[in-house]
């Protein structure tokens, strides 16, 4: 059971890991402030947001890289650092995994397609009913 | 005008799914690439007219207002089981966290999980007359 006051500490440490200061969300540092021990935090963590909290945090980090490169004109460099990341080979990989394209491609094609990048439900349900009416019409 | 489908923000469209099909037991019955998300859409085995779609969070408004109703301990929507102590059970057990158990509410009985995805998910069983 999650109690109420543990599942707001919970809330709170994972505003503190997605904080765009780095410096702010090392996991030891977070447990503390959440008063658990690591082990422990790191547990409840999972079975409320169902990843570890340094799986959340790199998620994080690269949803706040998405949105400086779409709303900022810093360098994909400047952006990498700022958000966390120390090497920008790695920080451009995990970002192609993640958004299939490179941070500086993506900023390429998305920058000023909102739509694209933060899409409500009707975006998307235009796009699935387009597709399906397309392999209807190819069967 | 039937109520055939309703939706929720998710965190992760692929952990949402996994955690909808492998856990809760939904059966996935649309999953179209949209760019880098997807449009994903669930039915339950047990029958049922309506079925969820599984929507990202990436719109900062959906962001916000997700985390906000979870902090508060709201739940974004309910189910309807047969037994609530047995799916309590099954869900404990393979370690969904509860945030209430299972309790009498008059005309039925509740319980409420997180859903992983950033969701607290009610259950709630009628009780019998």
């Amino acid at each position: 059971m999650i109690t109420r006051d543990r599942l707001i500490r919970l809330c709170k440490a994972r505003e503190q890991l997605g904080c765009a200061d780095p410096s702010k969300s090392s996991i030891d540092l977070v447990a503390k402030d959440a008063a658990m021990s690591r082990f422990h935090f790191v547990r409840q963590f999972k079975a409320v947001f169902g990843e570890a909290p340094v799986q959340y945090r790199m998620r994080a980090r690269l949803n706040n890289a998405k949105q400086l490169l779409l709303n900022s004109d810093r360098s994909v460099t400047d952006i990498c650092m700022a958000v966390g990341f120390s090497s920008l080979g790695s920080f451009s990989s995990l970002f192609a995994k993640h958004f299939g394209h490179p941070p500086s491609t993506y900023r390429r094609k998305f920058s000023g397609a909102v739509e694209a990048h933060s899409p409500h439900c009707m975006t998307l349900l235009r796009a699935a009913w387009a597709q399906q009416s397309q392999n209807s019409r190819s069967q | 005008m039937r109520i055939k489908l309703s939706g929720i923000f998710v965190d992760d469209q692929q952990k949402a799914l996994d955690f909808y099909t492998d856990i809760l037991g939904f059966i996935k019955t649309q999953d179209i690439p949209v760019g880098e998300f997807r449009w994903l859409q669930l039915a339950s085995p047990e029958g049922g007219d309506a079925e969820l779609s599984l929507e990202p969070n990436a719109n900062p408004a959906a962001k916000t207002f997700q985390e906000a109703l979870f902090e508060q301990g709201i739940p974004i929507t309910a189910f309807e089981v047969d037994d609530l102590e047995s799916e309590f059970k099954r869900l404990s057990d393979l370690g969904v966290a509860f945030t209430t158990e299972p309790t009498n509410a008059g005309a039925v009985s509740i319980a409420v999980f997180a859903d992983t995805c950033g969701n607290l998910i009610q259950i709630y069983q009628h009780e019998s007359e």
